[in-house]
């Protein structure tokens, strides 16, 4: 009951901030109920269309300090490589509401590979007192682990581990860990050649979803670096066959992603043993 | 005179406001965001969209023959890193479109600082990512609920020290 509960209290406090907001909630005629309002219509056509981003304007000429119209608007540029457009349109709303858009910006940067950047904003989002828990847009993340797969990103393998450990001890239970959670934790055990660590990780991970190809990639590696050729040989096996089922759990910002040809490199190694 | 001078003054004021407030407002957007018309001066007459009224933005469906990995090792191999490149670091942003015959066309180019600002390279180095880009030839073009489109898309290319870092 209680998972579900804090589930619930997820899903609420991290749409909050990006999905639709309810207008009725500004009075009635305010430069925020009309702006609202325009969104509201906006967001009824095509994403990134002419008509769309022409009431986003419109919201913006009348309630310039709305902060969702900014986001909305700029969301079509992210998507579409038009990185500087997006950025100069996002900046607006973190300027009116930097709680509520930070961590949207932070995802932009990650997804554009400027750590720095993603690392600047999630530092400077979770020293704020009122910093709640924010997830990936796709909802499959928590900041705070895309935090600790940026600083590894950037080299801090130890710095990124703790991160994801720190986050995963806020939840109550292994019922509120998102679907790879463990696997980013043990990916960077094997990465800070802690390979006990990893497998324990790991191993965790396909308790809770056995899906993800990499995760059987890491659990070769870490068990081939503790000279267990055999176990070794099995995960590689496993994970190749796991890249090709189209069922598989595709991971979303892992971070660091595994290819065919980093399998077929191993396995070739192990093979000619 | 002075009167004369008040009206110029009011005028002048009006129309600087009144065409920031348009500037502001009211922007020309194409039908879509990032939408690329024909340029003579940079784009290859031979290239056509197969029906240029629904070109596709789901970068997602547009794939590279052995996926990213593929494409960064082939973007790699062919990068010749020169040593006045080394003092560039950033990014490279690079639009365009594939066709529903897996061709491409419309590039157009992003330099961004390590700061994600806009800023120039040694020269040399922006036509040859811009070359190296348009030698990409593997595409796949997007494949959508059962049927065949154009379609545009990005590629983003990260340099430290003038060479290419891999994802």
């Amino acid at each position: 009951m209680k998972s579900i509960i804090f589930t619930v209290m997820l899903i609420i406090t991290t749409t909050a901030s990006i999905s639709q907001v309810n207008c009725y909630i500004y009075p009635e005629g305010s430069p925020e109920r009309q702006a609202c309002e325009l969104c509201d219509e906006a967001i009824k056509h095509p994403q990134g269309s002419k008509t769309s981003q022409l009431l986003f304007d419109k919201a913006i000429a009348v309630g310039p300090k709305f902060a969702w119209a900014y986001y909305e608007k700029s969301v079509p540029y992210f998507k579409r490589g038009f990185l500087l457009e997006g950025l100069e349109i996002l900046n607006e709303a973190i300027q009116l509401k930097p709680l509520d858009y930070l961590c949207y910006r932070a995802y932009w940067y990650w997804q554009y590979r400027n750590y720095k950047l993603c690392i600047q904003d999630l530092e400077t989002y979770y020293n704020m007192p009122k910093a709640f828990i924010q997830f990936t847009p796709g909802g499959e993340k928590d900041m705070r682990i895309i935090l600790g797969l940026a600083y590894a990103r950037t080299g801090d393998y130890k710095k990124g581990i703790k991160t994801i450990k720190d986050c995963l001890k806020t939840y109550d239970s292994e019922d509120d860990f998102g679907f790879a959670d463990y696997h980013s934790l043990g990916m960077l055990y094997v990465k800070d050649k802690q390979y006990d660590n990893a497998i324990n990780a790991l191993e965790k991970q396909l308790l809770i979803n056995k899906d993800i190809a990499d995760t059987y990639y890491y659990l070769g590696l870490a068990h081939l670096k503790k000279n267990n050729k055999t176990k070794a040989l099995n995960y590689f096996q496993k994970g190749f066959k796991k890249l090709k089922d189209e069922g598989r759990y595709r991971n979303t910002n892992a971070g660091f992603y595994v290819y065919p040809s980093d399998f077929e490199e191993v396995l070739i190694t192990l093979k000619s043993d | 005179m002075l009167r004369n001078n008040y009206y110029t003054y009011l005028i002048v004021t009006l129309l600087v406001f009144g065409c920031q407030n348009l500037k502001k407002v009211q922007k020309d957007y194409e039908n879509q965001i990032g939408d690329t018309p024909f340029d003579k001066t940079r784009d290859n007459p031979n290239f056509k969209f197969c029906d240029s009224t629904k070109v596709l933005h789901k970068r997602a469906y547009i794939r590279y023959s052995g996926g990213e990995k593929a494409l960064e090792e082939e973007l790699i191999k062919k990068y010749n890193f020169q040593p006045n490149y080394r003092t560039f670091s950033g990014y490279f942003i690079i639009h365009f479109a594939v066709n529903c015959n897996n061709k491409t066309g419309r590039f157009r180019m992003e330099i961004l600082d390590t700061n994600f600002r806009k800023t120039n390279c040694p020269e040399g180095l922006e036509s040859q990512i811009l070359s190296l880009a348009k030698s990409l030839e593997n595409w796949h073009h997007a494949f959508y609920r059962g049927k065949d489109y154009d379609g545009y898309r990005f590629i983003n290319i990260k340099m430290k020290n003038g060479k290419i870092v891999k994802s």
